[in-house]
């Protein structure tokens, strides 16, 4: 293995070893543009040129390997005045409209230029005008004068989506990226290429103007668009959340997330149910509590436990599964158990689950396989059959596409004796949003669950509480919070112990830690994530993130 | 430690006429005198005296006074803010809302669909100002921000903003003109 000396420092590294990526090793982070560790190396930009001694060359470290005996130098003087050139000449046609430009604050040619060039403009000539706000596809829109060429953007569409829509087009300054004629950038991670772009000349649609970084706080969380459960950064202003953006994890989603299940941010804030209602009333928690206490009390007396049931959510954390398995078990004393959750949809190779529910796996971690839990039709059936008088229903998802189906369920449901909804939608508008995660609006002839239910309680989002989602290979991920649950809603573990307390079972925890470990069991940290299959941890920043160069977003 | 050196003063004694106080009072009379009659003087230019009449008589502001604030506007006649939230983000107060929203003109690109200041709740304190980028919100208006009778009166709008706003000297989108270094 080869031996190379980086600012006089020493590191043994694997053949093949980039010097980028010895000297991240080695903790010297060499400032770069075209470079992504996901991606091929083209060596275009120059930013990244260190010292090689016996080299008379500048060389880029992104691209050159090092070799035994090597002493290379990343801070010399030779080398902070090249970047310091290479600064000068990518800025000679930036427009450095900073102002109006989402990227500022997280530019890498802004922190580099504040590094490195730090001077006035020295040009003397009008700058070569480029395309301005040029939509590239439905969701990204290009700016020709800040784009630096760094070509991130067609190498993702070339290798990672595998869908080549995007090339570089014209010569010298006139370059600017298009896609071939007849295609748009319209894949399912297009804007992945919004986050590689190390300047602002790629943007999202959605997030246009809508925030500045700066401003934004970010909460390390997982996306609950699909049961691959892609890491993500939350970031939100305001309690509002104002976008997604991949957080990297080689085991499950890499540096990448898809489309759809960005907007899926927008289920945190449209359609929520914002009260506890008993009936048509809305009512605060202390009456809906009591009115739930009073109603059940009544039902468990009048109605066999095999007459109870229980509707669980994929959607809600292990932490609320855990308490819907108590609940079930201690106040409605039933094993009629049934999936609910939204119904299936697209899928691909890379990331996309045609399951659009984050925990499924989860129920099966909890309730110890999914024996236990009947399928919704069989749900129907029960009710139809007239088997079932009592329905706590977690969420106001009916699992299934099939309308026939759909409204079978909703008319048994308006047959039931008492009907619990605890649910974070009003279900007003429908499933699935379209794909910009907007929500068509539900035809409101039909009655929605909450207007039928005897009792309807406000359910927080994965925003609002810490939780644990098991995605589809098993690896459990914990989601921490954003903000304070919104409007009048609590997180479902808190419901459930608020109703169990209050039906004479003690049930509540007084700290989510309490349950945690009485979940996790034998699980010696509980922040850290496991596998089901193994139960062993597995770290969710991976060892290795430390030691490769930062993917510069 | 040096010697210190003790410098004696003597006070002076006063003199017959001072112990009586009789012409003492006399001259101090006469100066209390001569700022009376030059101060009813019809003449205001004549009188020395510092007072304004306010409100009657409009106060003059230093050049740097802080007013009400002003949008700037463009050529035009649009308004210069970009809605770029350096402002509203540097404002202590957090008195300065803006929504940004995309321009129909494609040569804008980004405007404020929403700009409202607080003036009660404004400090006054300038910053906005100073790290507007472009020039494009000022308090030179030498109006200053008077009582409201109603709280809504005090958001000021983007037009009302723009009611007192000029036209910024500062060419748009920078000059080309090279630092001489
Ligand atoms: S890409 Fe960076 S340097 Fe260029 S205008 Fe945007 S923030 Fe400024
Ligand atoms: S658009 Fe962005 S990622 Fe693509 S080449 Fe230009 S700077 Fe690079
Ligand atoms: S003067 Fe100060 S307090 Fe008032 S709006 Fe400007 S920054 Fe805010
Ligand atoms: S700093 Fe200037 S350009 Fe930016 S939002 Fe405020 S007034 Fe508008
Ligand atoms: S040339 Fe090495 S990062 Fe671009």
């Amino acid at each position: 293995m080869p031996k190379v000396t980086i600012n006089n420092e020493e590191i043994e590294v694997d053949d093949g070893t980039t010097v980028m990526e010895a000297a991240a090793q080695l903790g010297y982070d060499i400032p770069h543009f075209c470079y992504h560790p996901a991606l091929s190396i083209p060596a275009n930009c120059r930013m990244c040129l260190v010292e090689v001694e016996d080299n008379p060359d500048l060389q880029p470290s992104c691209h050159m390997p090092v070799n035994d005996g090597m002493e290379v130098h990343t801070e010399s003087e030779r080398v902070v005045k090249a970047r310091k050139s290479v600064l000068e000449f990518i800025l000679v046609n930036h427009p450095v409209d900073c102002p109006i430009c989402d990227q500022a604050g997280e530019c890498k040619l802004q922190d580099y230029y504040m590094a490195y060039d730090a001077q006035e403009s020295r040009l003397r000539t009008e700058k070569v005008d480029g395309v301005k706000v040029y939509p590239l596809g439905p969701e990204v829109v290009y700016d020709g004068e800040r784009c630096i060429l760094c070509t991130r953007c067609v190498r993702f569409c070339e290798e990672i989506t595998e869908t080549d829509e995007l090339t570089t087009a014209q010569r010298g300054d006139h370059t600017e990226i298009r896609t071939f004629p007849g295609q748009e950038l319209d894949n399912n991670y297009s804007m992945c290429t919004v986050d590689i772009c190390p300047v602002g000349a790629l943007t999202a649609r959605d997030f246009r103007f809508k925030c500045r970084v700066w401003l934004m706080n970010t909460t390390d969380s997982v996306c609950t668009g699909c049961s691959q459960g892609c890491n993500i950064h939350l970031d939100h202003f305001r309690n509002e959340v104002q976008r997604y953006r991949p957080r990297y994890n080689p085991d499950v989603n890499d540096y990448w997330m898809c489309d759809p299940g960005r907007y899926t941010y927008k289920e945190v804030h449209q359609d929520r149910l914002e009260d506890p209602m008993v009936g048509d009333n809305v009512v605060n928690w202390h009456a809906a509590t009591q009115a739930y206490v009073s109603t059940m009390d009544e039902a468990l007396d009048t109605f066999e436990p095999s007459e109870r049931a229980m509707v669980l959510s994929p959607q809600v954390s292990c932490e609320g599964l855990h308490q819907a398995r108590r609940f079930a078990d201690e106040v409605l004393e039933t094993d009629r158990l049934y999936m609910g959750g939204k119904p299936g949809g697209e899928s691909d190779d890379l990331l996309m689950n045609a399951d659009k529910n984050p925990n499924r796996r989860g129920i099966e971690y909890v309730f110890g396989g999914l024996e236990a839990v009947d399928s919704f039709e069989s749900l129907v059936d029960a009710m139809e059959a007239g088997e079932i008088r009592v329905l706590h229903m977690m969420n106001k998802h009916i699992p299934t596409t099939d309308d026939a189906l759909r409204a079978r369920f909703v008319d048994a449901v308006a047959d039931l004796d008492l009907f619990v909804l605890q649910a974070m939608h009003r279900g007003e508008m429908v499933f699935p949003p379209d794909h910009r995660g907007d929500f068509p609006a539900a035809d409101l002839d039909d009655p929605t669950l909450v207007e039928l239910a005897d009792i309807a309680l406000p359910s927080s989002s994965h925003a609002e509480q810490d939780g644990t989602f098991v995605n589809e290979d098993g690896i459990a991920q914990p989601f921490s919070q954003s903000f304070k649950p919104l409007y009048n809603s609590q997180p479902d573990w808190q419901i459930f112990g608020r109703l169990g307390d209050e039906m004479g079972h003690s049930l509540s925890y007084r700290r989510l830690a309490d349950l945690r470990e009485e979940m996790f069991g034998d699980a010696e940290d509980d922040a850290k994530p496991k596998t089901l299959d193994d139960k062993q941890s597995k770290s969710r920043a991976p060892a290795d993130a430390a030691t490769q160069p930062t993917p510069a977003e | 430690m040096g010697e210190v050196n003790v410098k004696t003063l003597k006070q002076k004694d006063r003199t017959f006429w001072e112990q009586t106080y009789v012409t003492e009072f006399i001259k101090g009379l006469g100066v209390t005198m001569k700022h009376f009659f030059t101060n009813l003087s019809p003449n205001k230019e004549d009188r020395d005296t510092r007072t304004v009449e306010y409100p009657d008589e409009p106060r003059d502001y230093p050049d740097r006074y802080r007013g009400r604030h002003r949008l700037m506007v463009r050529d035009d006649g649009q308004v210069r803010c970009v809605a770029c939230m350096c402002c509203s983000t540097i404002c202590p107060a957090d008195c300065i809302h803006i929504e940004a929203a995309e321009h129909d003109d494609p040569s804008i690109e980004k405007y404020p669909e929403t700009f409202v200041i607080d003036q009660l709740r404004c400090i006054a304190c300038g910053m906005c100002v100073e790290a507007c980028p472009c020039d494009a919100i000022r308090m030179d208006s030498g109006v200053h921000v008077s009582a409201f009778e109603d709280r809504e009166e005090s958001f000021h709008d983007r037009e009302t903003l723009m009611d007192l706003g000029g036209q910024s000297m500062a060419e748009q989108g920078g000059d080309h003109i090279p630092s001489p270094n």
